[in-house]
């Protein structure tokens, strides 16, 4: 049926006739193709892509018919499409492509080549638009976010990719071709982890330096898989990982030694969980990994040690019983991911395996609306366009719309917004998005900016006042006291100016002496809560505990240890100020 | 007993640098300031005779002022000269000249030492204002090393010399993350990345040899690479690091963060290569003082009142103050009472009137001084040892805002009533009203 011209220039030339009269034909083979199948209603639903519309010759007269359109509800994919349309940036529609073979698709970019049409192809590769997001007025999945943490090589990264393989976003023979790979090193066990590490020196060493990421869905839900680095040196890009994410899936080596090595203090265990519920997690799942080796062999009594030796930890870093939950797993072997244990393996076990229990979660996400739109960025890259990444902390944003990033203050407009790494009109509070602005520059934005709805932004303070709870000291902390503050997805340096109060920890309230006067505390010590000043070396944003937990909450890090933990009580601009006075 | 040396040359290093401080800052009529470095196994003599030319070439002088003011100050360098019968095996520094004072009036200025350590300078130096580079030189410390703190977000180049850390260069470098999977685009977006990488190694290396290397030669004792991730080593390890400096390379350690923070942390982590470096000793110094307030010993004291409570009843060990402290020490007398006091201010509360009342009575001021200068003459007479550090380090700065840049570690436990409050003078804050 395909007819490969020699050269497309030459074939360009008679394209459209071609178009018009074979198209249909060429269509209808390919619908049965892989994915396509859940895209067969939309043709049913929708009325009116004609076959012949996939065409952009014949797509632009139908814009001036349409306008009428523009009072519709977004229910209606292809009008919602047109719309849009009228604006000059019109020739991404995606609603045609499903129904193009790939080769149309090709075609399609040389032949009305209009300016933003071009890089789309580039962008998603030919599955891309296979894929595409299912329509609106279909039941969205909830997106959540989980992250893997724990102590390094406990199997995070192993988990991941088995995860990833499971539900089919890895095939099969690019697993042979990553397990010949790994075995050409003599790194045979490796080669599951190498899904989510695709950098050369993560897959030399075996440990995952950046936060990797991957999509999967399940019945109810789809997720994005953040896999954040163990190793004691990468903390400060696990936080990063970690930020971002509701669930958290704590990764516990049972082998022998490794778990104690990974529980003692050193051991990233505590940290990563302490971490994890500082940046905002809220549920975790304790997955104990490497229940297959020989030194515990599905051993019921290494579990049950193990559990009963975390959960006074977990409880003290603030996670609440219910909101814990143990089982055993094997990230190698793939057992109790997807399939229920076999009961002569494991006859102890009765739980839900690990997937259909993430599928059985409650919804984490955030229920109140008509919040303004807030996005911190994690990562910027250029891909014919600015990318920025990031979740969408609360609100919405759907495309075209115009937003201003903060602290440059520049307005932007999204001209595409990916989920999952496909397209999508609207994203919501919870969604892990990458968006694509127009009017920026990448150079201009660095990771920790945020991206907020214009009529209400993102504060934005270099000093602000802090309750914060000490957790490890080398001494004490002083007035003048440097450190490294995590907050959202920035990194900055902070330094202490003033500690202005202490709480009680029995009362849970501040200390005063006798005349009422809050108790200005000199130094501070491990384990105490205060209040500080602190001050920031340049401005950046930051929005108070209470109206944004999401940006009001941070990590103090000093020489590779996190110090303490703590939430923004109030915020202030002195730079601003001064410049006003 | 070296360690007591070592403090003691630590004084002795705070007041040279003082009296350079004042030297610098002394200016004279005309060329009439002389600056004299005879350095060691010189001989006097040579030196005399020098002197007695200069009388005669001197003289010839037209103007009148000028003539008269060399003259005298090259008679008193003679004077001076005079007690000495020999070098002394460290050499000589004489400086003598004519100020004007703050108030316009003339003062005459002679100074004669022995430097702390040897002086490999001659020098004969008729201007008008004292030369002081050859002290400086003195102070820097010989052992001088170099960072290098790289991550991926960004280098810093510093050095480590004596109690004083420098940032030389920074710059932020902007590394492509991984982005999942890049689909068809992925080998791009890997080969991207590593050429990305490699020139920031390039570049890294290049910016190292143009602060590290002059003169064709390394002008560190040491380099130290630090780093998250693999930089560091990719960058020893790379043919474009510079082969005179990878052979300076003390130490690879691992830290958390680039920039300042790292800096900090690289300091920390190569205590033992640089055991000897003055600001190592202040750290641990300081360190060893807030391990006693952590560890809740009794054994510390801090604030102007308790830190003299201690040392009257003998208890200090060992005396922290900060170089700058800025607490003048004065004492006052009552005519009608006779009677004498000590009261110790900040510079900003003398304009106070009261402070220097007693009971309608205005006290006479007798005596008037820096209190680390009263330290640096008085702290034997107390059995303890002076430690002045900056605030330069970590520990440093947090000892200078926390705890007013005055303390000590006490030899047993002292219980202290009174709680002396710093009232740092913010101004009126948005973040005072907040009820937390």
């Amino acid at each position: 049926m395909s007819h490969e011209p020699d050269s497309w220039e030459d074939y360009e030339v008679d394209n459209t006739a071609r178009n018009i009269s074979n198209l249909n034909i060429n269509a209808q083979a390919f619908v049965p193709n892989a994915f396509a199948a859940p895209f067969v209603p939309r043709f049913a639903s929708n009325p009116a892509p004609t076959p012949p519309q996939t065409n952009g010759h014949i797509l632009q007269p139908r814009l001036v018919e349409n306008p009428s359109s523009d009072s519709n509800k977004i229910s209606d994919p292809v009008e919602s499409k047109i719309i849009k349309l009228e604006e000059p940036v019109k020739m991404e529609d995606p609603v045609p492509e499903p129904k193009e073979e790939p080769k149309e698709e090709v075609m399609e970019v040389e032949e009305p080549a209009p300016e933003v049409k071009a890089p789309e192809p580039v962008v998603e590769p030919t599955p891309a638009p296979v894929k595409k997001e299912p329509p609106p007025n279909k039941v969205r999945k909830e997106n959540v976010n989980i992250v893997f943490i724990g102590h390094v090589d406990a199997g995070k990264s192993t988990i991941g990719g088995h995860l990833l393989y499971l539900t089919g976003q890895v095939d099969k023979r690019t697993l042979e071709k990553f397990e010949r790979e790994a075995k050409e090193m003599n790194r045979e066990s490796w080669y599951l982890s190498w899904a989510l590490d695709t950098n050369d020196e993560e897959r030399d060493k075996g440990k995952t330096v950046e936060v990797g990421r991957g999509f999967f869905e399940t019945d109810k839900k789809r997720f994005t898989l953040l896999d954040a680095p163990g190793h004691r040196c990468f903390v400060s890009n696990m936080i990063g990982g970690a930020a971002q994410a509701d669930v958290g899936i704590l990764v516990i080596s049972a082998r022998k030694g490794e778990f104690e090595t990974g529980f003692d203090r050193g051991g990233q265990t505590r940290e990563h969980a302490l971490l994890a519920k500082t940046a905002g997690v809220k549920h975790l799942i304790v997955l104990i990994n490497k229940m297959d080796d020989p030194s515990v062999e599905w051993d019921k009594e290494r579990y049950d040690d193990i559990c009963s030796r975390l959960m006074p930890f977990l409880k003290q870093s603030g996670f609440k019983t219910n909101d814990i939950n143990f089982m055993p797993a094997s990230g190698l072997t793939g057992a109790n991911l997807k399939e229920p244990l076999d009961s002569e393996v494991c006859p102890w076990f009765k739980g839900p395996p690990f997937l259909t229990y993430l599928d059985e979660l409650p919804s984490f996400k955030d229920k109140t609306t008509g919040k303004p739109f807030r996005m911190s960025i994690v990562e910027k890259y250029k891909d014919m366009g600015t990318m920025v990444m990031g979740k969408v902390i609360s609100g919405e944003c759907h495309k075209n719309q115009s937003l201003t990033i903060m602290p440059n203050k520049t307005v932007v407009q999204i001209s595409e917004i990916l989920i999952d790494d496909m397209d999508s009109d609207i994203a919501e509070s919870g969604d892990n998005v990458k968006l694509k602005l127009r009017n920026i520059e990448e150079e201009d934005i660095s990771p920790g900016f945020v991206l907020c709805s214009t009529n209400s932004q993102c504060k934005i303070a270099d000093r602000f006042l802090a309750k914060i709870q000490l957790v490890e000291l080398r001494n004490i902390i002083a007035p003048g006291f440097n450190c490294i503050m995590h907050i959202h997805s920035s990194v900055t340096e902070v330094s202490f100016e003033e500690l202005v109060g202490l709480m009680d920890k029995k009362t849970g309230k501040k200390m005063v002496d006798k005349s009422g006067k809050a108790v200005k505390p000199r130094c501070a010590k491990e384990r105490e809560v205060v209040f500080a000043k602190l001050q920031l070396a340049s401005p950046i944003c930051i929005e108070s505990f209470d109206q944004f937990p999401q940006l009001g909450r941070f990590t103090l890090r000093d020489e590779g240890k996190t110090i303490a933990v703590g939430v923004v009580l109030k915020t202030s601009n002195q730079l601003a100020s001064q410049m006003t006075n | 007993m070296s360690s007591d040396d070592s403090t003691d040359r630590n004084v002795e290093i705070w007041k040279i640098k003082k009296l350079i401080k004042s030297l610098e800052a002394a200016r004279g009529n005309g060329t009439s300031m002389i600056s004299l470095i005879i350095p060691p196994k010189d001989q006097i003599a040579r030196v005399s005779k020098l002197l007695a030319e200069e009388y005669g070439t001197a003289a010839n002088i037209k103007s009148r002022v000028n003539r008269l003011s060399v003259l005298g100050a090259i008679t008193s360098v003679q004077h001076r000269i005079k007690l000495y019968n020999r070098v002394p095996p460290k050499g000589l520094v004489v400086y003598c000249g004519t100020i004007i004072t703050d108030e316009g009036k003339e003062k005459k200025v002679n100074i004669d030492f022995e430097p702390f350590k040897p002086i490999n300078t001659s020098l004969y130096l008729c201007d008008n204002k004292f030369h002081t580079e050859a002290l400086d030189a003195l102070l820097a410390d010989d052992n001088r090393f170099g960072f290098i703190v790289m991550d991926g977000n960004g280098c810093l180049f510093g050095t480590l010399c004596g109690n004083t850390r420098n940032v030389l260069q920074k710059f932020t470098v902007d590394l492509p993350k991984k982005h999942g999977r890049g689909g068809q685009s992925a080998l791009r977006f890997a080969r991207l990345r590593m050429e990305k990488r490699h020139n920031y190694v390039r570049k890294v290396a290049e910016t190292a040899v143009s602060l590290f290397i002059s003169n064709d030669k390394p002008n560190v004792t040491g380099l130290i690479l630090a780093g998250s991730a693999d930089f560091k080593s990719e960058l020893s390890g790379s043919d474009m690091f510079d082969p005179r400096l990878q052979t300076k390379v003390l130490k690879l350690v691992d830290v958390s963060y680039g920039g300042e923070n790292g800096f900090n942390q690289a300091i920390e982590l190569s205590q033992e290569c640089l055991a000897n470096v003055k600001f190592i000793q202040e750290k641990k110094l300081i360190g060893k003082y807030f391990d006693e307030i952590s560890q809740d010993t009794g054994k510390y004291c801090f604030g102007v009142e308790d830190t003299m409570k201690a040392l009257d009843m003998g208890a200090v060990e060992t005396l922290v103050v900060w170089e700058n402290l800025d607490v003048m020490r004065i004492t006052l007398k009552n005519h009608q009472t006779e009677e004498e006091r000590v009261i110790h201010i900040r510079p900003d509360d003398e304009q106070d009137k009261t402070l220097f009342m007693d009971g309608g009575v205005e006290l006479e001021v007798l005596e008037k001084m820096a209190l680390i200068e009263w330290f640096a003459n008085n702290y034997k007479t107390f059995g303890a040892t002076l430690e002045i550090i900056t605030d330069k380090s970590q520990e440093g700065s947090q000892f200078c805002k926390g705890f007013g840049g005055v303390g000590g570690i006490l030899r047993y436990k002292v219980d202290f009533q009174s709680f002396e409050v710093f009232d740092h003078h913010y101004e009126k804050d948005d973040l005072d009203d907040f009820d937390f």
